[in-house]
């Protein structure tokens, strides 16, 4: 019998105030994909990582993390849970008041294990994110690419099976995009590691992604509008995803008005 | 107000049973919030009490000079101080100074997503961060309400010894006199009411924060406003429980 998919998402449905903002959202992650969650602002791409995570509780629907349903959990099993996965934010969400260091030892101590371990892991892992010498820096005096470096490392603090990444590379350079899409390469391909990734950077999407799906807005908010591996996404000629990964400004997703539109909407004050 | 009996809840099991079962708070975060909780206020709660001890002393002095009875003035301090003034004033200077510092600290961890950060990292907030910030305010609170009621009593003093032309051994003596042990120990008893009043009102009002920086802004008002009053409330209660069992 092969092993249950890590993540496995079945029609997850979230209404806030009566807005549907996810409907009916199903999708599977095996172990060692990474996974490209991608779609237009708005489109409900945090608020499904949220609810993966159990972080928000759906309107209806299941989520099942390494087999095991996490939107009725008892806190016992939810502990356990969180101690497989890790989670980059899309600010970093770093401790202010703690240094560089102190944040990404911080899920280490907290478990007790010994400082002297937790001090080596530490180094370890600001190497990995290209940040050697910061640890004794505050948030608050390193950028905001840094800090989304060392939000990477605390993730990775605990070796988790499963990662999730809200947006990585939004904010640094091209160099540290590669240097964070070949990390996240080599603990998927060679560590067996799972990633799930939310991003606008199409480059980095093509580059690591092994599935996408996308999510449409408008009327097809909260909806899968494609999922394949990286190549079917590319040649699946839906128009709206075309106009996605190009980058273009006019095509179904429009972001203006129509030139009748706004005649009428100025006219109508 | 459903929200917040559960939040006193999660701080007695995080503070009492926790500890004996699983993963217990740090010692040294608690420490660390008696350091900016307690010992950073001590000199607004100086002046406050200085300034209070003499203004006690001034008023009581033009009143009971009409009597000729100047010689009670130490009575006054004492008795005023230990058992209402002292633990109420500290009690503001620390709502003003520390328990809006924590609803707006809590407040900002919350809107930059670091306190669901923690519970993702499967560190519960309240035992990472709540409960050091209560334990440093039941011990700081009742501590610094005995040093602004010795501060108070050393701004009476001055006054008494200037213009009064009074004894400083005869005004210490009349001050032991006229207080009894119960005088302390109700103000004492009082301060660690207020201590738990104001720290679960600052920290909830800052896990409650929704809506960015103005959302801070509107709970630390709401925090200081919420904390003062149920301070007075509880005040006027215990004044009455103690009044009517004395």
């Amino acid at each position: 019998m092969s092993a249950p998919p890590v993540i496995e998402v079945h029609d997850l449905v979230r209404e806030f105030n009566g807005r549907r903002v996810l409907n009916g959202i199903s999708f599977q992650v095996e172990q060692g994909d990474v996974m490209i969650i991608m779609g237009g602002s708005g489109c409900g791409k945090s608020t499904l990582l949220r609810h993966i995570i159990g972080s928000i509780q759906p309107t209806s629907g299941s989520v099942k993390l390494f087999g095991r349903e996490i939107t009725n959990m008892t806190p016992a099993e939810r502990s356990d849970v969180r101690g497989r996965f890790g989670m980059l934010f899309q600010s970093g969400a770093l401790l202010q008041s703690l240094t560089v260091g102190e944040n990404v030892a911080l899920p280490l101590i907290d478990r007790g294990i010994d400082p002297e371990i937790a001090d080596i892991v530490l180094k370890m892992k600001l190497e990995l994110v290209g940040l050697t010498g910061f640890e004794h820096l505050k948030p608050a005096q390193i950028s905001g690419g840094m800090k989304k470096r060392v939000g990477l490392a605390r993730a990775l603090a605990l070796d988790p099976e499963l990662l999730f990444s809200d947006e990585p590379t939004a904010g640094l350079d091209p160099i540290m995009t590669a240097v964070v899409d070949k990390l996240t390469l080599d603990l998927t391909r060679k560590l067996g590691m799972t990633a799930v990734v939310v991003t606008h950077d199409m480059t980095s999407a093509f580059r690591i992604g092994t599935k996408m799906i996308m999510l449409g807005t408008g009327a097809h908010q909260g909806k899968i509008i494609a999922r394949g591996t990286p190549d079917e996404i590319r040649q699946c000629g839906i128009p709206e995803v075309m106009q996605f990964i190009n980058g273009e400004p006019d095509g179904p997703t429009p972001m203006k008005m129509s030139k009748e539109d706004y005649l009428q909407s100025l006219l109508e004050g | 107000m459903g929200d917040y009996l559960r939040l006193n809840a999660e701080i007695l099991y995080w503070t009492f049973i926790a500890p004996f079962k699983k993963r217990g708070f740090s010692g040294a975060a608690v420490f660390r919030q008696m350091i900016v909780i307690g010992v950073q206020a001590i000199p607004m709660a100086a002046l406050t009490s200085l300034s209070i001890g003499l203004t006690l002393a001034m008023q009581g002095a033009h009143e009971l000079a009409r009597m000729g009875a100047t010689a009670y003035v130490p009575d006054l301090i004492s008795i005023s101080l230990l058992r209402e003034l002292g633990p109420l004033l500290v009690g503001i200077v620390v709502i003003g100074r520390s328990g809006s510092a924590v609803t707006a600290e809590l407040g900002t961890m919350k809107v930059s997503e670091e306190i669901e950060a923690l519970e993702v990292m499967d560190i519960n907030p309240v035992r990472f961060l709540v409960v050091p910030r209560v334990i440093a305010m039941m011990i700081m609170l009742p501590v610094l309400t005995v040093f602004g009621d010795y501060i108070g009593m050393f701004g009476g003093w001055t006054f008494c010894v200037t213009a009064l032309e009074l004894d400083t051994g005869a005004y210490i003596l009349r001050m032991v006199n006229a207080a009894t042990g119960e005088d302390f120990v109700s103000g004492i008893g009082k301060s660690v009411v207020f201590a738990w009043l104001i720290v679960t009102i600052a920290c909830h009002s800052g896990l409650g924060v929704e809506g960015g920086a103005e959302g801070v802004g509107r709970a630390t008002t709401d925090s200081v406003v919420l904390s003062i009053a149920a301070m007075l409330v509880a005040n006027a209660i215990l004044t009455g429980v103690l009044f009517l069992t004395a």
